[in-house]
């Protein structure tokens, strides 16, 4: 398993952003859905060793995050596209991706072709060498999808990365996580339903810190079953009537 | 491996399998250009820090520094304005040994997550947050001081707070910061480089006072102990807040 965690918590002064939450992943593409506010955000940047767990246990990739060895090697084999990407407005796309490819301390040699392949995988190819502070959001959006790629993560961690690209980028984009999720284990975070139904193999719902649901798409469309579950797509049906069955039981025990 | 022997190398295999050109793999060709076409080529510095630290990312970092605008006008302000405190000749050995921590604290600051754009991507990294702090420490106190030293070739030495600044802060500073980033590059630890840069710094300040009979100033104005060490906690917050990283961090 490239995850392992258990019994994870993040405390923010009294607030429990993540409340012992429990969960493993191979590979394969694993989405985590839920509202705003759900805890995604700081389940992912626990696991990107942004910040350290206030309790639990987390091993990636056989490892512990919580020692300084281990950690850097984590590091090395980790992508990582954070909610609120920052750039450097004076760089180009391949020197953006080259910068963050050469902090993942990748050998400099492997270096210029891995920029290659992850600019053109990513669609960014004509933009190469444009100033970040000339592209769209999109664009943005994918040269941070690139610079999370271009070591060949074998742990991949994506918060809300379909944001801002368009119908079109995002078909590509599932067809991109697909093909990286035969090799190494990938974690979207997002609260756009369809796309979890369209490229993810494993889906959990989280809110209020806590995993409601865990289990494959067609199992979570298969809760909307007997309800009247709001939603315009069956796995939307199925989002929604887990949710309000979670919500009804913590207002009935409360 | 450059992309160009790889090439090299396609069209002797080519040559020798007798491949029609119809089974060329054209994307693997158009990578390698581009590749190629995209390269960057670190200049001399970039190469030479590369070498010497083990790791181009973090000269990559250092040789950069300068280009984050934002941050490098804040940390230059900080550093010119400690400077300034630094070399006034108060007659007591606090101010010069208080004044790296302001401009450590400014640094922190300007470079962190508050100012740095990236500073959460840079969190992820493999090559430590506090390893690039150090190496941009290194290049904020290295530019300034050549700027210094221009300054007072240009007759600016005529300007006596230019000089004092610049001989006794900016130049004995980048080598304090040189010595820790080498520290922490041998040590592979961050936390032994600032203790190698501190004790660096100390035995200059102690030995300048000691030499000019002003050492006494740390008894007979013993009442400034306590403010001093309030204000140097403060500024150790400050970088600390700044430079926050995950337990088990050496």
């Amino acid at each position: 398993m490239n995850v392992e965690i258990n019994d994870l918590t993040r405390r923010f002064g009294r607030n429990r952003a993540v409340d012992e939450v429990s969960l493993q992943a191979g590979a394969g593409v694993f989405g985590l859905l839920g509202p705003n506010g759900a805890g995604k955000t700081t389940l992912l940047r626990m696991m990107a060793t942004v910040i350290p767990p206030s309790s639990g246990t987390l091993r990636l990739l056989g490892r512990d995050p919580g020692s300084y060895g281990p950690r850097r090697e984590i590091r090395r084999r980790v992508g990582y596209l954070p909610q609120n990407l920052g750039y450097y407005p004076g760089f180009t796309v391949a020197e953006f991706v080259e910068y963050f490819a050469l902090l993942k301390d990748m050998p400099p040699g492997r270096v210029p072709a891995a920029v290659a392949v992850a600019v053109e995988r990513t669609g960014l190819g004509d933009k190469a060498r444009a100033k970040l502070r000339t592209l769209s959001g999109g664009m943005l959006r994918r040269a941070g999808i690139a610079q999370a790629i271009v070591n060949e993560p074998e742990l991949l961690l994506l918060d809300e990365p379909t944001a801002g690209l368009d119908p079109e980028q995002r078909v590509a984009f599932r067809a991109l996580l697909r093909d990286l999720g035969e090799r190494a284990t990938v974690i979207v975070s997002t609260h756009l339903v369809e796309d979890v139904g369209a490229a993810c193999t494993r889906v959990a719902l989280m809110d209020q810190g806590k995993i409601l649901f865990y289990g494959t798409p067609a199992e979570l469309t298969a809760r909307a079953e007997g309800t009247d579950a709001a939603g315009d797509a069956p796995l939307e049906r199925g989002y929604s009537a887990v949710l309000a069955a979670a919500r009804i039981g913590a207002g009935a025990r409360s | 491996m450059t992309g160009r022997y790889e090439m090299a190398g396609d069209h002797d295999d080519l040559a020798g399998r007798g491949r029609r050109p119809g089974d060329v793999d054209l994307d693997r060709v158009w990578l390698g250009v581009a590749a190629q076409v995209w390269r960057r080529h670190p200049g001399p510095a970039e190469r030479a820090a590369g070498r010497l630290l083990r790791s181009p990312g973090l000269a990559r970092a250092l040789v950069t520094t300068p280009s984050l605008l934002a941050g490098w006008l804040i940390a230059t302000a900080v550093v010119l304005m400690a400077g300034l405190f630094a070399t006034l000749g108060t007659g007591t050995p606090y101010v010069p040994l208080l004044a790296p921590a302001v401009a450590a604290a400014g640094i922190a600051y300007a470079y962190g997550p508050g100012i740095d754009p990236a500073w959460e991507l840079a969190r992820s990294m493999a090559v430590s947050d506090r390893m690039v702090l150090l190496a941009r420490t290194l290049a904020v106190f290295a530019v300034n001081a050549v700027l210094g030293l221009a300054a007072a070739a240009a007759g600016a030495a005529a300007v006596p707070t230019a000089a004092a600044v610049t001989f006794g802060w900016l130049l004995p500073m980048t080598a304090v910061c040189a010595l820790a980033l080498a520290a922490a590059t041998l040590a592979q630890s961050a936390n032994v480089g600032v203790a190698a840069g501190v004790a660096g710094w100390a035995i200059v300040v102690l030995a300048g006072q000691s030499a000019s009979g002003r050492l006494t100033a740390v008894i007979t104005e013993a009442g400034l102990v306590l403010p001093y060490l309030a204000f140097a906690a403060v500024c150790a917050a400050i970088a600390w807040a700044a430079t926050r990283v995950p337990r088990g961090t050496p």
